[in-house]
């Protein structure tokens, strides 16, 4: 497309340069009731799965209609979510903090009529474009992060195994028939963009092969004390080495010590260590972040890998299923898969689930791994 | 990699416009890239900033955190970005013939 300018002068760059005006107030786009009753909601209630009802002080009520979405979305996609914001709810929408779009309507029976219509939209593949649920006790949206689609450090994809993911847990998403809610989250790499630390049941992306090194560019290209500060373990050192008679400053990797998280690569581009067949997924169980009963707990490695197998991971889906159908069937009400896991014991969950434990699960990482060992008798055979 | 040609001297340069060998860099790729930078005229105050980079950079293998920047040229933040609009990184590194700026940017 020929250029098209929005008035921007690329000669005086900073003339009418607008700054720091930060983001439009919340308040510009509250719904109207929500307006009104701000700070004085008295309780609410879950009607059905995805649809809410708040009552407040004044007696106004509203019904919010929670619609599940795949995060990475098209403009045609917004503007359908805008239409339907426009007919039946006076414009106005939201989006949650796991990416779930919630509609506000003040009629009951409206509400319910959005929910069979969003239920009906699907993409022309079958898929539906805006699945209501996502409250109560069930599996809501999946936060997950770049993958292929964007970043340069991934280990695996998040959209694609999201999707995968969603399909083999939908009926949960639909429906509120768990001990307790499960937060299923993703990321790509082990910087951990999103929140699998601390979800119930977290897909992140691994590495199983050390970095190579780029000799020729390294040095060009890098600040080599960052590639060594940015090891965790302490496997990379300066070195030079001789390559067709010349000399290039660049690092050398012990690779016994290397545990491939990928942070040099981050901070040195010569380090690249994606790989086909290495690459994959680690599962982790039993985070959360709510102080109900118990308190914040990180979610913990229970499959050390398996193997990337797009365009639908049926290996990793299958342990997810797994776990998510013996917890379910095992865990008391309100309780939490870490919850529900400490309580029958670590032993109990692998059995339960029918997961291998391998040396791979034994903490090694520095004073703190000790703690994690069991320093008792206390253990069920 | 795209090489780009400026008053009889060539310089290798990355997709967003940073040297690719900090050996490349001579005065001519200052006034080369000051346009895309947005800066009309190099001032003392602009070479100051450039030279300090460069000799953090021979001395230590690394560009100076922001702090050390500011402490050692007597400029804060807000003057430097007053120098070089895109900021000490993109701006004043990338004139400076640093390697690009890495992380989580």
């Amino acid at each position: 497309m020929a250029f098209i300018s929005s008035g921007y002068n690329p000669e005086k760059p900073m003339e009418n340069r607008i700054t720091d005006i930060g983001p439009q107030h919340f308040t510009e786009f509250l719904q109207p009731v929500i307006k009104k009753n701000f700070g004085k909601w008295l309780y609410h209630e879950i009607l059905e799965a995805g649809v809410l009802k708040h009552v407040a002080e004044s007696g106004d009520a509203v019904y919010t209609v929670r619609c599940g979405t795949a995060r990475l979305m098209t403009v045609t996609h917004i503007r359908e979510i805008c239409d339907i914001a426009d007919e039946w709810c006076g414009g106005y929408l939201r989006f949650t903090t796991r990416n779930n779009i919630e509609f506000m309507l003040e009629d009951e029976a409206k509400a319910l009529e959005l929910k069979k219509f969003l239920n009906g939209q699907k993409f022309s593949g079958g898929s539906i474009k805006f699945p209501v649920g996502g409250t109560g006790a069930g599996v809501t949206n999946i936060v997950h992060t770049q993958g292929w689609v964007h970043c340069h450090t991934p280990a695996t994809d998040a959209s694609g195994t999201v999707k995968a993911t969603m399909d083999a847990v939908f009926d949960q998403f639909t429906d509120m028939k768990l001990p307790a809610p499960v937060r299923i989250s993703m990321a790509c790499c082990l910087n951990m963009c999103g929140a699998v630390h601390c979800s119930d049941i977290a897909i992140l992306g691994i590495h199983r092969k050390p970095p190579i090194i780029d000799h020729k560019y390294l040095d060009n290209l890098c600040e080599i004390p960052l590639a060594v500060a940015a090891c965790p373990t302490g496997a990379v050192r300066p070195s030079k080495v001789e390559i067709d008679g010349e000399t290039y400053k660049t690092v050398a990797i012990k690779e016994e010590r290397c545990m491939f998280c990928g942070n040099c690569y981050t901070m040195c581009p010569s380090l690249p260590l994606a790989d086909k067949e290495g690459d994959g997924i680690a599962l982790m169980v039993g985070g959360k972040v709510s102080n109900r009963i118990t308190k914040p707990a990180f979610s913990k490695v229970v499959v050390p890998f398996i193997p990337n197998n797009p365009p639908r991971w049926p290996e990793m889906t299958d342990v997810i299923t797994r776990i998510l159908n013996a917890y379910s069937e095992g865990a008391n009400k309100y309780e939490r898969l870490g919850d529900w896991a400490a309580r029958i014991g670590w032993e109990r969950f692998f059995e339960v689930c029918d997961l291998e434990f391998t040396e791979h699960l034994i903490d090694d990482f520095r004073d703190p791994a000790y703690y994690t060992w069991r320093q008792t008798t206390q253990f069920k055979w | 990699m795209a090489v780009v040609e400026f008053k009889g001297k060539s310089f290798e340069v990355d997709e967003d416009g940073f040297l690719q060998r900090f050996e490349d860099w001579t005065p001519e790729w200052v006034d080369y890239i000051k346009d895309t930078e947005g800066i009309k005229e190099m001032t003392d105050d602009h070479q100051k900033v450039i030279d300090f980079l460069q000799d953090y950079y021979k001395k230590n293998g690394i560009a100076p955190m922001v702090r050390i920047l500011s402490k050692v040229t007597g400029f804060k933040l807000k003057q430097i970005y007053e120098l070089f609009p895109s900021g000490p990184g993109k701006g004043a590194c990338k004139m400076a013939g640093l390697p690009k700026p890495t992380g989580c940017v």
